[in-house]
């Protein structure tokens, strides 16, 4: 995380940062919105991690009866090949977690470097970027994902790639404007004096104030690759295979579990995302409250 | 006010980012390793006697293997309208599919489009007024998580619905009744507005919350501004302050947000029209990807891209136009 720092100075940092994250942590879950939106996104994610073991059968066993509904046996009842649906819905967390995780880590270090470098190392290198980022801004997204989903293998790793290279131009934009307000800082212009190098100033004084935005933005990319995972595997792109909330939702509508009234197979994917989606809203705006009162400004 | 410089920002980029859809267009079914005619034509048709590939070959540009000879044609053909033959819809051209499919898209993104600006802005109006108030964080609250709900998935419960529970109120699939001849009477006008209430109620639920958001956004800053406490200590009537003061200067960065806002509701006018068999271009491009019809993805894609792109270019005129305000780059 602190690259180009010698053993010494490592260790002194990673003490006091150690103990300041987990400070800031405890801080932060005394606001109520991030509190209950950090209890939701780990309950999710506990699921996601434990999911293949609590499983209770295997989810490619279909030797259950169709389109039972929900029993002490079949919490979420049972699909249209006799698929146990509660099987799919705790290893299909994992699943789209993980998905929206490592989509999440692309976009947010692609998007993070290019704002750092943008705001920070004004003039040529801004320029490029910025206006790759406008026009990759002005390009739809959809049907850019629907036409790579289309010609690439369809694995969700390819998923994973084609939505991290395109998620990046956003987030790049919000951390350059931060690190332009914060470049304006006395205590830059007092690192700067004491003459640190502009690679020292940029990890050890920048980037620790950019953390927090960051991380609501991180969460944010996690939730919107969920979303787009499942829109892309509703469309039928993607690895169809795979086990999670999207292609749950895509076999549920392409064998119609409508007319069945299978709503045990439909609700809780969509629910999830939902739920999902609600829980990081909470945290982003809980963090950015707490961390807004911790510097007596507002945003 | 649109200087030149704006326009001609606007312009190129514009300019820039059709000519890398074109590209992508161009290139990518040409990257995918293999002779398009054997690798998609033989899966589809199993046998062709070898002059019949050669036809095709030279059809398909091919026996010059030269990329910039082949982009030269795909440019030519392009121009003329030619986007090739569509495997489902065969006989039909791609350019004809796109032509019958489009026109119901755009129905049901223009209504949805107008109902939930409208209705976002009078609710975010509503409620930036009355900020920090219990009911407006609730109402916020609920609308941030109508915002990160699936249109799919919306669209799917509305379905469920409507199909098993409040049944032969509303249709769930199709544009129209297939009793009925597309025609200008009576009848059929009434059918396909019966049957785009759903979708396009499925479509404003998720879009308007964020116009709503936004709205509410600048009409909190629109509160902390001094022409705002004149008119306040000038004794204008709450109402008339909220009616011709703020929610004046409020509403031109939701213009901002509901142009920004185009793509991502495309993409749920897609979804949306897959849920109800709703005969768009969102559903045609589901067929064809389901098909594996590739002139039709390629087609669509492309179509669609540049609609995008030409829409957010007026957009940004129109918006430079009536807000004298707006930031030049």
């Amino acid at each position: 995380m602190l690259p180009e720092v010698g053993p010494l100075e490592t260790k002194t940092l990673k003490t006091k940062s150690t103990t300041g994250e987990v400070s800031f942590l405890r801080g932060a879950l005394g606001n109520k919105k991030f509190f209950s939106g950090f209890i939701i996104l780990l309950a999710f994610t506990t699921i996601g991690i434990i999911g293949p073991f609590i499983a209770p059968y295997n989810p490619y066993n279909t030797s259950f009866p169709s389109w039972l509904p929900p029993t002490s046996a079949h919490l979420m009842g049972t699909d249209y090949i006799g698929h146990d649906v509660f099987t799919w819905f705790v290893i299909g967390t994992g699943t789209s977690l993980f998905v929206g995780a490592a989509v999440s880590l692309i976009t947010t270090f692609l998007g993070t470097a290019a704002g750092l470098v943008s705001g920070y190392y004004s003039g040529m290198v801004d320029n490029i970027l910025m206006r790759t980022v406008d026009v990759l801004l002005i390009m739809p997204t959809f049907p850019l994902l629907v036409i790579l989903a289309v010609y690439l293998p369809p694995t969700n790793t390819t998923t994973i790639i084609i939505l991290g290279v395109l998620s990046w131009p956003f987030m790049s934009r919000v951390i350059r404007s931060q690190v332009l307000t914060l470049k304006e800082r006395p205590f830059i212009s007092a690192a700067k004096l004491s003459g640190y190098s502009g690679k020292k100033i940029l990890f050890s004084e920048i980037f620790p104030h950019l953390l927090p935005l960051i991380v609501i933005n991180a969460v944010y990319i996690v939730v919107g690759a969920i979303v787009a995972q499942a829109g892309l595997a509703f469309f039928g792109l993607g690895n169809l295979a795979s086990v999670n909330w999207g292609t749950s939702l895509y076999w549920a509508q392409s064998s119609d579990a409508i007319i069945y009234n299978a709503w045990w197979w439909i609700i809780p994917p969509g629910l999830s995302i939902a739920i999902i989606g609600i829980a990081a809203n909470l945290f982003g705006s809980g963090l950015n409250e707490y961390v807004g009162q911790r510097s007596g400004e507002v945003r | 006010m649109i200087t030149r410089k704006y326009l001609v920002t606007r312009t190129s980029y514009a300019v820039l980012t059709s000519a890398i859809a074109l590209v992508i267009n161009f290139l990518l079914p040409r990257l995918v390793p293999g002779n398009p005619v054997y690798t998609i034509l033989l899966t589809k048709y199993h046998y062709l006697p070898p002059n019949q590939i050669k036809l095709l070959e030279s059809e398909f540009g091919l026996q010059n293997p030269n990329l910039l000879y082949q982009f030269q044609r795909y440019i030519i053909e392009l121009f003329h309208g030619n986007l090739g033959i569509s495997y489902y819809y065969f006989p039909a051209t791609v350019t004809n599919v796109i032509a019958t499919h489009l026109p119901w898209t755009l129905f049901l993104l223009g209504t949805a489009t107008a109902i939930s600006s409208l209705v976002g802005v009078i609710i975010g109006k509503y409620i930036g007024w009355h900020s920090g108030t219990k009911g407006e964080t609730a109402i916020s609250a609920l609308f941030m998580g109508l915002t990160s709900i699936p249109f799919f998935w919306i669209a799917v419960i509305f379905q469920l619905i409507f199909a098993l529970y409040i049944t032969h109120l509303l249709p769930i699939s199709g544009a129209y009744s297939v009793t009925l001849v597309p025609s200008w009477n009576v009848a059929f006008i009434l059918s396909v507005l019966r049957h785009s209430i759903l979708p396009i109620f499925t479509l404003v639920l998720v879009s308007f919350p964020g116009f709503s958001l936004t709205m509410r956004n600048t009409m909190v800053n629109q509160n902390k501004e001094d022409y705002l406490t004149l008119a306040k200590a000038k004794g204008i009537p709450e109402r008339l302050i909220v009616k011709n003061y703020a929610a004046r200067n409020a509403v031109l960065p939701v213009a901002t947000h509901i142009v920004l806002a185009f793509g991502y509701v495309v993409a749920g006018a897609f979804f949306v029209e897959v849920v109800f068999s709703y005969p768009g271009i969102g559903y045609a491009l589901y067929v064809a990807v389901t098909s594996l019809d590739y002139p039709l993805v390629d087609g669509i894609f492309l179509v669609i891209t540049l609609t995008v792109i030409i829409a957010n270019f007026f957009a940004d005129i129109l918006y430079a136009y009536l807000d004298p305000r707006v930031e030049l780059k």
